[in-house]
Formats: structure tokens, sequence, C-alpha cells
């Protein structure tokens, strides 16, 4: 009796560890929830979870936004979407070609969803599937198992609609501005703007595209007229002019500053530690990210 | 002279490598450097030497545009007897990024770059004497993913734009002083070990090999580069003009093509 007492508890223990644990989810509007990642730095210590990924529920089936920075954390993904819906998963959209939104994707092949992204994407993941893995496998070893780049099955080159049943979800790919991958989604039903990394808030905004095309998506952004926005890092926002302005704040300071440094004959060195100093105190992770952001950007801007 | 890599230390670096990658936490390796010095400069002393003088991030935000000085302290040691700086990073799959021949138009040695490093490494700058002897120093740094992957540029352009040369002398000019030079030179810099989304195989290498520098004819600097030199290659470099003239250079690539520029230097 006992050893079967034990034998059931020791199935229910392997059980329990099988089930990845769900992550933590916000309820943003009808049918939209979303999971917030923490503040890190894509660097040592880095977990996989560090941006906003979500997801949408319409009458015919679920469409994932962003899937999570490593197999694992897509898996916890899944579980939690299952807490909430049972409906098919049809569409795994990725926002961009950043690893923290995209090495979920693998948790979701058993759905056989269509995977969307820019039209660029699938050649981005290509030329950057080396160098990540390495990284990853360097940051976070075991935790990085299972997590492989899946590819887009649908392309998107200017616009697409995706059809929920009840709701449908409006897709852009934009020129060249954070990324050259750079992919936004707005739900018909509640007008929910997904930024993705388009749209920093609180986190500092990391540049790995085009610093000006950035400013001028930025701008565009402006126009749209929505009730919500869930940017790529960041709490939710339903004032999209205000956020939408502290990142241009940012980005033209930094442009501006870096093209002095240029006109004065400094060295990216100095403008590493000078450039956008007056925005120091505004974002999180500032002292990383904004010297990163001078050494990508300053030696294309040299050829002005 | 430098000798290139022999095969069988390319094998044994290719071994270390491959055992360092299973670190958890990799850190600048101070075990490659005696391989790499075999393959380099075979049974040859070198001395460390604190008259070469490096700068550098110690974290580099960026693997492929590193910032790196070198300067030697002309009041010190043999600094005044260096006739050629190599910079090698050791973990580097291309270790040489760059070899520096000197003249004494230079005047005092203060040199900046940006190079490229796959992973963490240690970055050496050796210094050999007309006379073969050799000097060292060395700096470790930190630093992810320069040299393989991420190519999103569009290959037309970057054709047509290859060789663009931007040079500028800082003024006013006190002609018998110091004067700091910077010279770029918009190229890929393709290490042979990206990869072509077309063929799925590898773009071969395709970069700048030399950069000579005279003034009025004279040879005041000469520049052999390799891809461990960053994409747009760039060179700030102090040199001593004596009196108005042209400030001339030849770059080459791989490909046997040559670009030049010069600029009319006035006080």
């Amino acid at each position: 009796m006992l050893q079967i007492v034990v034998a059931v508890l020791g199935l229910l223990i392997f059980t329990t560890q099988l089930q990845a644990q769900p992550l933590n989810l916000e309820k943003v509007a009808d049918g939209i929830y979303v999971h917030h990642g923490l503040h890190e730095d894509l660097a040592e210590g880095y977990h996989g979870d560090i941006c906003n990924i979500g997801f949408v529920i319409g009458s015919k089936g679920i469409a994932v936004v962003d899937s999570g920075g490593t197999f694992k954390v897509g898996q916890r993904f899944r579980e939690a979407i299952r807490e909430v819906s049972d409906l098919p998963i049809l569409y795994v959209i990725n926002t961009h070609v950043h690893p923290d939104h995209i090495y979920g994707n693998a948790a979701f092949l058993e759905d056989k969803p269509q995977f969307v992204g820019h039209h660029k994407l699938a050649a981005a993941m290509d030329s950057r599937k080396d160098a990540y893995s390495r990284m990853h496998l360097e940051w976070m070893g075991e935790d990085f198992a299972g997590s492989e780049m899946v590819k887009p099955t649908l392309a998107v080159t200017d616009t697409a609609t995706l059809d929920l049943g009840d709701r449908q979800l409006k897709l852009q790919a934009h020129p060249t501005a954070h990324t050259s991958t750079d992919l936004t989604v707005i739900d018909s039903k509640t007008s929910t703007l997904w930024s993705g990394d388009l749209l920093f808030v609180e986190r500092t905004p990391s540049i790995d595209g085009d610093l000006k095309g950035w400013i001028a998506v930025t701008e565009n952004l402006g126009k749209l007229s929505v009730n919500q926005t869930v940017p790529g890092h960041g709490p939710v926002v339903t004032n999209l002019k205000a956020a939408l302005d502290n990142q241009q704040r940012y980005l033209s300071v930094l442009l501006s500053d870096i093209r002095t440094s240029i006109s004065k004959g400094e060295m990216m060195e100095s403008a590493m530690n000078t450039a956008a100093a007056s925005e120091k105190d505004k974002w999180v992770l500032f002292e990383i990210v904004n010297r990163r952001n001078v050494n990508n950007t300053y030696p294309g801007l040299e050829w002005e | 002279m430098l000798r290139s890599v022999s095969k069988t230390s390319y094998l044994a670096l290719a071994g270390l490598m491959l055992s360092f990658s299973s670190n958890a936490l990799a850190e600048a390796d101070p075990k490659i450097w005696p391989v790499i010095k075999e393959a380099f400069f075979a049974d040859r002393k070198i001395e460390e030497a604190d008259f070469i003088q490096l700068t550098a991030p110690k974290r580099a935000e960026s693997g492929a545009q590193v910032p790196f000085s070198i300067a030697l302290d002309q009041d010190k040691g043999h600094a005044k007897a260096v006739k050629k700086i190599y910079v090698i990073v050791d973990a580097n799959p291309i270790q040489l990024a760059a070899t520096y021949n000197l003249t004494e138009e230079l005047g005092k040695f203060n040199l900046s770059t940006r190079i490229r490093l796959e992973t963490d490494s240690f970055v050496r700058a050796v210094g050999e004497t007309a006379d073969g002897k050799l000097y060292m120093a060395a700096i470790p740094i930190r630093a992810a993913g320069g040299c393989g992957g991420i190519i999103d540029a569009d290959e037309t352009e970057v054709r047509a734009s290859a060789g663009k040369i931007k040079m500028n002398v800082e003024s006013p000019v006190s002609f018998g002083k110091t004067t700091p030079a910077t010279f770029i030179i918009k190229h890929p810099m393709r290490t042979g070990l990206q990869r072509d989304l077309v063929s799925q195989g590898f773009l071969p290498a395709f970069f700048i090999n030399k950069a000579t520098f005279t003034y009025n004819d004279k040879p005041v600097f000469d520049v052999d580069l390799n891809v461990g030199t960053s994409e747009d290659p760039y060179l700030k470099f102090d040199f001593v003009p004596k009196e108005p003239g042209i400030l001339k250079v030849k770059a080459t690539d791989n490909e046997g093509k040559s670009f030049t520029h010069e600029i009319d230097v006035k006080s």
C-alpha cells in the first residue's frame, strides 16, 4: 500500500515537473492578454524573458504576438494561453528579428500555426542564427535547449489582414527603423496597437536598424488613433502620443549629439560618454544601451 | 618576419578554441596566446613593454566596431626603435587585424582604429625594431559576434560605395608640430565567414588590404589591413608636417582595385 502511495506521489511530482510553470498575464482588453518580461540586458544573467509577449483570442482561434526568448519561456507562455482558452492557435506573429521576441516560436510548432513576419525576417533570421545561438549558449547553457529559429510561413511585404472570426488583425511592415524587420499589429475590435520594439516605454530604446529611419517611423506611428498600445518593452499605454514623444526626444537628441560630435572632429569613444546625456535619468538600462546605440550608429553617420 | 600560421598550429588552435567555447561564462583566455605566439613569432623572444600603451573598453558595446588605440611613449624604453606594430586578436578566427609600418614623419606614434572581436579576447600590439627585437603589450576585452553573421546590407549598394574615402587633417595646422589626421574608407571588410543568404554558403572575403600615406610624396605611414579591422576602416593618427603640402593616400582591396584621395594641408 505504502509503495503504491509513494509511486503515485512520485508520478504526481514527475508530471508536475513536466508541466511548464505558466507565465503570469495581464488582461489588457477583451480577449487581449500580455505577459511583461523584466528589464534585463541581453548579456550574462539574461533569462530569456525581458519583453512583452501576448495573444489575441478571436471566435475562430488565437493569434500569438511574439513568443519569448527561449523554447522554455515559449512553453510557459503556451501553458498560460491554455489556462485562458482552448481555441486553436492559428498564428504566431513575430514583430521583428530580436531573440527575446522569437526564440519561443518552437514551443508552438505542435499547434501548426502560420508563422507571420516582415518580408525581410526570414533572411535576417538566417544571417543572425549562428551568432545568436553561440551567445545564448554562453549566457544560458541548458536553459537555451530546444530554442530554434522558426521562420515565417507568411511574409508581410506591406500590409496584411489576419481573420480571427469576430476580429481582424491589421499588420503593417515598416521600413528599417528599430531593425530591418519591424512589423506592427492592430486589433480592430478593441483598437489595440502592438508596436513591437518600434516603441519602448521605460527601457532605453536600442537601435539595431537605422536611427533616422526610426525617427521617421516614430513620427508616422503618431498619426494612429488607438485606444491602447502594447509596446515591445514596458507597461501598456493609453496615451500613445506621449509615449512616442518621449521616445522621439531621446532618438532626436542622440542623433543631434552624434552629428555635433562628428562635425567637431571628436572621436566615437568620447561621444559614447557624452551623447544624449540629458536623457540619462529618464530610462532604464541607459548606461549600457545608450553607449551601444552610439557605437552602432556613429560609424554610419560619419558618411552623411 | 611574420610567418603564416602553420597547419599544425591551426589545428591546435582550433582544438583549444573548441574547448573554450563550452565555458559557461567565457572570458579573455590567456591560454590561446602561446599557440599563436609560436605560429607568428616562433622561437623569438618577446619582451613585455610598458612603453606600448593600449586603450580600449573593458567590455565592448559592439563586437563589430571596437575602438582601440595604440600609443608609444617615446621617452621610455625602446619606443623610438619600433618600426612595425602588429595588432593581434587572440580569439578571432583570423588573428592578425593589421600591421602598421612606421616612419619618422609620424613623430610620437599615436593611433586610433576600430577592430572586430568575435568573442572575449586579449588584444595585443607587438612592436618590432629594425633589428628584429619584439616588444608587446596586451589587454583583455569582452565582446561578442564581430566576425560572422549579420549582413543586412544590399550587395549592389555595398559594391557601388566601396572605396569611397574621407580624409581630414585637424586645422589650424602648426607646421613642425604634431597634427592629427583622420582617414575612413567605405568598405564591407568581408571576413569570408559571413553567410551568403542566396547560396547558403559563405560570402568570399572582400577587404581593403593596404593603405599607404605620403606627404609631399614622402612615405609617412603604411598600413597592412586585414578583416580584423572593422567595416569602413577608420584610422586616426598623428603626423608632423614640416611645411604646407599634400597628404595623399592610396588604398587597395584584395581584388586588386585601388582608391586614392588627397588633401591640401595649409596653415
